[in-house]
C-alpha cells in the first residue's frame, strides 16, 4: 500500500455563494497518476483552484489533507511551499519580469534557499532543452505574447524547475498540437517518481496515451461519479459523456 | 486653482542661503561647449524661450526661482556636437546646503545630442527644500534627453518646473522618477513650436506614507506634424495622494500632429487618493489625440498566479510594481544611479 499524499474528504466549494463542488472524495498516494475527466461545467477547474487555494473559492465543508496536514486555510504560497503545483489553463502574463528572473525567485521561495545565478542558469537551460524550448524564452517577459502552446510549455517548465510533490495539470493538453503534447507528457513523466504524484484534469484524453494513469475519475455536476482504470477513458472516447450523464440523471449543472 | 487639490494655498518660501557644494560632473566635454554655474552674480539672459501659454506650478514658484536662485547650470552647446557620456547634476540638501533653488538653462544647437541627469537628494533626516526651474531650447534636428530623479526624504519639499522649446525636427525626451518628499509638485511643459518637432515623456512615481504628489505634463503643439507621447506609471500606497494633469493642446497650425497620453496607476491601499485629469484641446481639426488610463488594484488572478509559485502576497505585489517601473529605470544611463533607485523603490515597498 502506497503512502497517502493527498486526501480530500466530502469537499464542498462555493463560488460567489453558488455550490460548485458538492462533496468530493479523493485519495492520491505517493507516486500515483490520477486523471479527472468530465464535461465542461462539472467542476474540474474549480477542484484545481480549490486545491491550490484561490481566495474566491470558498470551502464550505470538508477537508483537504496534504502530507498529513489539513491545508484548508493555507494561502496559495504556503501550499506551493508544501509542494503543490498548479499548471494553469490560462497562465497570466507578467510584463517586466523575465522567465528566468521569475523562476529563480519562485525556486528561492519554494525551497527557501537562495538560487545562485550561474548554477540556476544551467539548470534552467537543461530543463528547457528537455522541453524543446528555445533558449531565448528565458529572457522573455513571463507569458507576454506567448502563443497558447508556448504558455502551456512554460507551465510545464515551471513545474520541472520547482519539482513539486503534487503537480495538478488543469487542461494542459488543450490547445496543444500532437508534438507539443508528446513533449509535455515527457516532461510530466520525468517529474514523476515513487514520491511525486500527478493529477491531470482534462476534457479530452489526448494526454492519456502518453501517461500511464493509475486511476481515472469522472467528475460530473460537482461529484466524482465513477472511478476506474484506463478503460473508462476509452469508453468516453468512444461514446462521449452522454451515457454517463443519463446514467446519473445529469441536470446540466442547473 | 492648481494647489487646491493638495491644499497648499498659504505657502511661504524659506530663506535662501548660497549652495556651496560642487554639483556638476562630466567627463570628456567637447571643447566648443560652454558650461557655467548659475548663481546670484551670474545670471544669463534667455532668448527664444517665450512662453506662449503659461502652465505649471504657478508664477509664484517660477518668479521665486528667477529672483532667488542659489544654483543651476547654464549649458550652451553649438551645432553638431555629440557627447560620449551624460552630464550629471547632483544636488544634495544637508545642514550646509539647506535649500536648492536651481535655475537651469540649456541650449542645444542644430544636429547636437546631449543627455543630462539631474538627481535631487537629502542627507539622512535633514528637511530639504527644492524649488527649481529648467528651461531648454532644442534647436533644429537636435536630441535632448533630460532625466530627473527626485529621491528626497519624507520630510522634505520639492517643486520643479520644466519647460522645453523645440524647433523643427528637434526632439526632447523627458524621464521623471518621483520617489520622495512630503509634498512634491513637478511640471513638464513642452512647446512643440515648429514642424515635426517631437517630445516623449516617460515617468514613474511612488507615493507612500502621507506624500502629496502633483504632476502636470503638457504638450503644446504649434508646429505642423509635431508628435508627443506621455507615458506614466505610478503606484500609491499608505495614505498618499496624487493629482495627475495631462494636457495635449493642439494650437492653430498644428495640422497633422499627433499626441498620445497614457497613465497607469496601481492602488495598493484603500486609503490612497488618486485624481487624474487628462485634457485634450484642439484648435485644429486635422490632429490626432489619444488617451488611455487605468487605475486600480493589482489583478486578483495575477496575484494568485504568482502566489502559486511560492511568492507571498507582499512579494507578489512588489514584483508586479517593480516590473512596471523597470523599463524606465533601465533607460537611465548611469549604473550607480539605477542601483540606488532600485534599492530605494524596494525599501519603500518593503516598508509597506
Amino acid at each position: 500500500m502506497t503512502k497517502n499524499l493527498l486526501s480530500i474528504k466530502d469537499l464542498k466549494v462555493n463560488i460567489e455563494e453558488k455550490e460548485i463542488l458538492k462533496g468530493i472524495n479523493l485519495e492520491i498516494g505517493e507516486g500515483e497518476v490520477h486523471i479527472i475527466m468530465g464535461p465542461n461545467g462539472g467542476g474540474k477547474s474549480t477542484l484545481a483552484y480549490a486545491l491550490m487555494g484561490h481566495p474566491s473559492y470558498e470551502i464550505v465543508q470538508g477537508e483537504i489533507k496534504f502530507k498529513g496536514e489539513i491545508i484548508n486555510d493555507l494561502s496559495a504560497d504556503k501550499r506551493a511551499k508544501k509542494g503543490i503545483f498548479l499548471s494553469f489553463q490560462y497562465p497570466e502574463e507578467i510584463p517586466g519580469v523575465t522567465v528566468e528572473e521569475f523562476l529563480r525567485t519562485a525556486k528561492t521561495s519554494v525551497t527557501g534557499e537562495t538560487q545562485k545565478i550561474i548554477p540556476f542558469k544551467k539548470l534552467l537551460k537543461e530543463k528547457m532543452e528537455l522541453l524543446d524550448m528555445k533558449e531565448e524564452y528565458a529572457s522573455r517577459y513571463l507569458n507576454l505574447g506567448f502563443s497558447g502552446g508556448e504558455k502551456k510549455k512554460n507551465e510545464i517548465l515551471q513545474m520541472s524547475v520547482l519539482e513539486p510533490s503534487l503537480a495538478i495539470l488543469d487542461e494542459t493538453d488543450s490547445g496543444l498540437d500532437v508534438d507539443a503534447i508528446r513533449v509535455v507528457a515527457e516532461g510530466v513523466n520525468k517529474l514523476k517518481n515513487d514520491k511525486r504524484s500527478i493529477l491531470v484534469i482534462t476534457h479530452y484524453n489526448k494526454l492519456l496515451n502518453y501517461l500511464n494513469p493509475d486511476y481515472v475519475h469522472i467528475l460530473l455536476d460537482g461529484r466524482i461519479v465513477e472511478t476506474g482504470g484506463l478503460e473508462i477513458a476509452k469508453e468516453i472516447d468512444e461514446t462521449g459523456y452522454e451515457n454517463i450523464k443519463s446514467q446519473f440523471s445529469y441536470d446540466g449543472g442547473q | 486653482m492648481l494647489w487646491n487639490r493638495i491644499k497648499l494655498d498659504d505657502f511661504d518660501f524659506p530663506e535662501v542661503v548660497d549652495y556651496k557644494k560642487e554639483y556638476v560632473e562630466f567627463n570628456n566635454l567637447p571643447k566648443e561647449v560652454i558650461i557655467e554655474k548659475i548663481n546670484k552674480d551670474n545670471n544669463p539672459t534667455v532668448d527664444n524661450m517665450d512662453v506662449i501659454e503659461y502652465r505649471g506650478l504657478g508664477r509664484k514658484f517660477t518668479d521665486f526661482v528667477e529672483k532667488s536662485h542659489n544654483c543651476g547650470i547654464y549649458l550652451n552647446i553649438p551645432k553638431y556636437v555629440k557627447f560620449d557620456e551624460p552630464i550629471k547634476v547632483n544636488f544634495r540638501m544637508d545642514n550646509e546646503d539647506s535649500s536648492v533653488i536651481d535655475n537651469n538653462i540649456i541650449i542645444v544647437g542644430e544636429e547636437s545630442e546631449v543627455t543630462i541627469v539631474f538627481d535631487y537628494e537629502t542627507q539622512n533626516e535633514f528637511r530639504g527644500f527644492h524649488n527649481g526651474m529648467t528651461r531648454i531650447l532644442a534647436k533644429e534636428n537636435s536630441i535632448v534627453n533630460i532625466i530627473k530623479i527626485q529621491r528626497m526624504n519624507d520630510v522634505s519639499q520639492n517643486f520643479d518646473t520644466n519647460m522645453a522649446f523645440v524647433k523643427s525636427n528637434g526632439k526632447i525626451n523627458w524621464t521623471s522618477v518621483e520617489l520622495g518628499s512630503n509634498i512634491s509638485g513637478s511640471s513638464y511643459t513642452t512647446y512643440l513650436n515648429e514642424e515635426a518637432s517631437e517630445s516623449e515623456l516617460n515617468s514613474i512615481y511612488l507615493g507612500d506614507g502621507a506624500r502629496k504628489l502633483d504632476l502636470e505634463y503638457s504638450m503644446i503643439h504649434k508646429g505642423i506634424r509635431s508628435m508627443s507621447n506621455i507615458r506614466t506609471h505610478g503606484v500609491l500606497m499608505d495614505e498618499s495622494k496624487k493629482v495627475f494633469r495631462g494636457n495635449l493642446d493642439f494650437k492653430t497650425g498644428a495640422k497633422r500632429s499627433k499626441g498620445i497620453e497614457e497613465e497607469y496607476v496601481i492602488l495598493l491601499d484603500p486609503n490612497v487618493k488618486s485624481d487624474s485629469l487628462p485634457a485634450l484641446m484642439c484648435d485644429e481639426d486635422d490632429v490626432q489625440g489619444e488617451h488611455a488610463a487605468s487605475a486600480g488594484q493589482i489583478d486578483k488572478n495575477k496575484l494568485f498566479y504568482l502566489m502559486t509559485r511560492g511568492l507571498s502576497e507582499r512579494e507578489a505585489k512588489k514584483l508586479i510594481v517593480e516590473a512596471q517601473f523597470k523599463p524606465i529605470i533601465d533607460n537611465i544611463p548611469i549604473e550607480n544611479l539605477r542601483n540606488i533607485i532600485n534599492s530605494e523603490i524596494s525599501r519603500r515597498l518593503t516598508n509597506a
